[in-house]
């Protein structure tokens, strides 16, 4: 065990009390004494912003509503069916000209349809999305060719306009999806901004703050363990795992988990969509069609495919091979001065070359770049409480040791909030033989010390 | 000049660009330390300006945290207090400036957490807020820092080797 190494966590250079003295800096936050802006024209440009995003919204959306939604819904509810005759085939061309004077043609099958509606005989073309049309005449042609001249069929006239007929029933998803998702994310982001701005509007932060907080304690009730501790972070999932020799199993976080997690995750969908290529290239070679193109594009996707899988099995046999690491500490969660036991043990046939057991304090900051949230991390600190050289396993055992474990008398309390954390773990980093260096990761909560009273100044007042 | 004439212009001296006041807080530590579940008392007094030009006064006690990552706020102590326009009262010009001394004090109980801490990309500060609310709209706030806890700054670097 390691004795605390004092010099760490250095004394505060200024007097306890003295304020803190910047340089004016031009784009640092604001502190000390100041006159703020005008916050309600704040709020006001912020809602009349907002008020446009919820119109735009609505707007786009009533225009979708009524383009593509209302229709389907119409064909699919209020079209009334009736047995037709097909008396009249054809292809029907349409041409989309681009800004530079190009054209663009697109084909679909036309069809001339008889059907009777209130004893009268009516003819009329049938009627069919834009998305039912080919860019190909031959794939037009190909469809028209399952369509015989005078054969029964079932179509659907509007009620309203009997001429208007339609061959087909059904939803097309994506159409649903396009006309609620643009106007949905406007309109939610409106109302939300709507919402915010209202809520700041003539508030100051502290006050939001409270009102905020209000609302939520009615929502939700703290864990037990946060009682009385404010910002610090529940223990709950530390502390329901037994240990086989100490009072708790510390469950671990180790990055090599989510590394594996996501090589995996990458090499399916990455692989999901070179059979999909692949099968696109394959009716296409069989129909006596061979894009070049993509069948370019298939070599160095089924490469890149192939070595994902690769990458991921050897992540999955690096951890299978090295083994668990259980870490069991005697008492939790750490108070500062405190000391522990801890037992770690390491599964596994692998020999390491090194072994060694740390105690970190982590800070992690969660910021906005432009658009971006980014979040980075920092190791403020770290202690080695063991090292272990030249580890050999003995064949069925798994190497253990216990260890002391002592927390600085002045060491920070573990802190939660939205964007900041500071937080405490055991990390086990190891260099194994012909093998890539391992670390795991065991998260523990510290307390702020005993209360012991601070209070030994004559009041002022 | 009519009661009514008396009002609006004074109604029009609220809304001048007023000067920033004077606010100091005295803490019931000298050294301005405290530890967890310990009291703060403080008393705060706000100097240089035209009482009738304020609107309302805010004091709180707040933590929050500075560094890279956005601020987190938290706020233990809050209250708010809506000043009445004295509506009989006289137009002054800025020769006479009103030296009106606006007074107060709060007290409460502080929590076990968070402490006050000097972090690498992480700060938690703790500190009593006064707000001024004009009448104009803008106000204007005051911030004195005090310790909670007593965590020694972080220094990098930190790695020990044995």
């Amino acid at each position: 065990m390691e004795a605390e190494i004092p010099r760490l966590f250095e004394s505060a250079s200024r007097l306890p009390g003295e304020l803190f003295v910047r340089l004016p800096t031009f784009f640092s936050k604001k502190r000390g004494n100041r006159r703020t802006g005008l916050p309600a024209w704040g709020s006001l440009g912020e809602g009349i912003y907002h008020t446009v995003l919820l119109m735009a919204g609505l707007t786009i959306g009533v225009l979708m509503l009524a383009g593509v939604a209302v229709p389907e819904w119409r064909i699919n509810n209020q079209f009334i069916e009736v047995n037709g005759r097909l008396i009249g085939k054809g292809l029907a061309r349409h041409t989309l000209r681009d800004v530079f004077g190009g054209a663009k043609y697109s084909w679909r099958p036309a069809l001339l349809v008889q059907y009777e509606v209130e004893g009268e005989d009516v003819e009329s073309w049938n009627t069919v999305h834009s998305s039912e049309t080919s860019e190909t005449r031959a794939f037009a042609l190909h469809e028209l060719d399952d369509w015989e001249l005078g054969g029964q069929l079932r179509c659907w006239y509007d009620p309203d306009d009997i001429k208007t007929v339609v061959l087909k029933q059904g939803y097309s998803w994506w159409l649903w999806l396009l006309a609620l998702l643009l106007p949905g994310a406007l309109v939610a982001f409106g109302v939300t901004g709507l919402l915010q701005s209202l809520q700041s509007w003539g508030r100051s932060e502290e006050r939001q703050a409270v009102q905020f907080g209000r609302i939520f304690e009615t929502f939700t009730s703290p864990p037990p363990e946060t009682v009385g501790f404010p910002t610090i972070p529940a223990c709950d999932n530390l502390v329901n795992s037994p240990g086989t020799m100490l009072r708790f199993r510390l469950p671990t976080e180790s990055p090599e988990a989510w590394s594996l997690i996501g090589a995996g995750l990458f090499s399916g969908l990455w692989n999901v969509v070179v059979i999909l290529l692949a099968v696109n290239v394959g009716f296409d070679i069989a129909g006596g069609r061979a894009n070049l193109w993509l069948l370019g594009l298939l070599a160095p996707f089924t490469i890149v495919g192939l070595a994902s899988v690769a990458l991921f099995f050897r992540q999955l046999f690096l951890i299978t091979a090295i083994g668990p690491t259980h870490v069991e500490i005697s008492g939790h969660p750490l108070r500062p001065g405190n000391q522990y036991q801890v037992l770690l043990s390491q599964a596994g046939s692998v020999s390491f070359r090194k072994l060694e057991l740390f105690l970190e304090l982590e800070e992690q900051a969660t910021f906005r770049q432009g658009t971006d949230v980014r979040t980075e991390r920092q190791v403020v600190w770290q202690s080695l409480i063991r090292r272990w050289n030249n580890v050999e396993p003995l064949p069925g055992t798994p190497f253990e040791a216990e260890v002391q474990l002592q927390l600085p008398s002045k060491a920070m309390h573990s802190f939660s909030t939205t964007h900041n954390t500071v937080s405490w773990r055991l990390v086990l980093r190891g260099v194994p033989e012909r093998w890539p260096a391992l670390v795991r990761v065991f998260p523990v909560v510290v307390f702020p010390a005993e209360i012991v009273s601070t209070h030994n100044e004559k009041p002022l007042s | 000049m009519t009661e009514s004439k008396r009002v609006d212009q004074n109604t029009l001296g609220s809304y001048r660009i007023q000067p920033n006041p004077r606010i100091s807080v005295t803490f019931n530590r000298e050294n301005i330390q405290y530890g967890g579940g310990d009291e703060l008392r403080t008393h705060y007094i706000v100097e240089g300006i035209e009482s009738q030009s304020i609107s309302a006064v805010e004091r709180s006690v707040v933590w929050y945290t500075e560094g890279k990552g956005e601020e987190d706020l938290g706020v233990v102590f809050f209250e708010r207090i809506q000043l009445e326009r004295r509506k009989d009262s006289t137009q002054t010009s800025s020769a006479s400036l009103s030296t009106d001394h606006l007074t107060g004090a709060l007290a409460t109980d502080l929590p076990q957490s968070p402490l006050s801490y000097e972090g690498i990309i992480v700060k938690i500060r703790w500190c009593v807020r006064v707000r001024v609310f004009f009448r104009s709209g803008r106000d204007f706030v005051s911030e004195h820092i005090f310790f909670l806890g007593s965590v020694p700054v972080v220094r990098l670097p930190a790695k020990i080797e044995t």
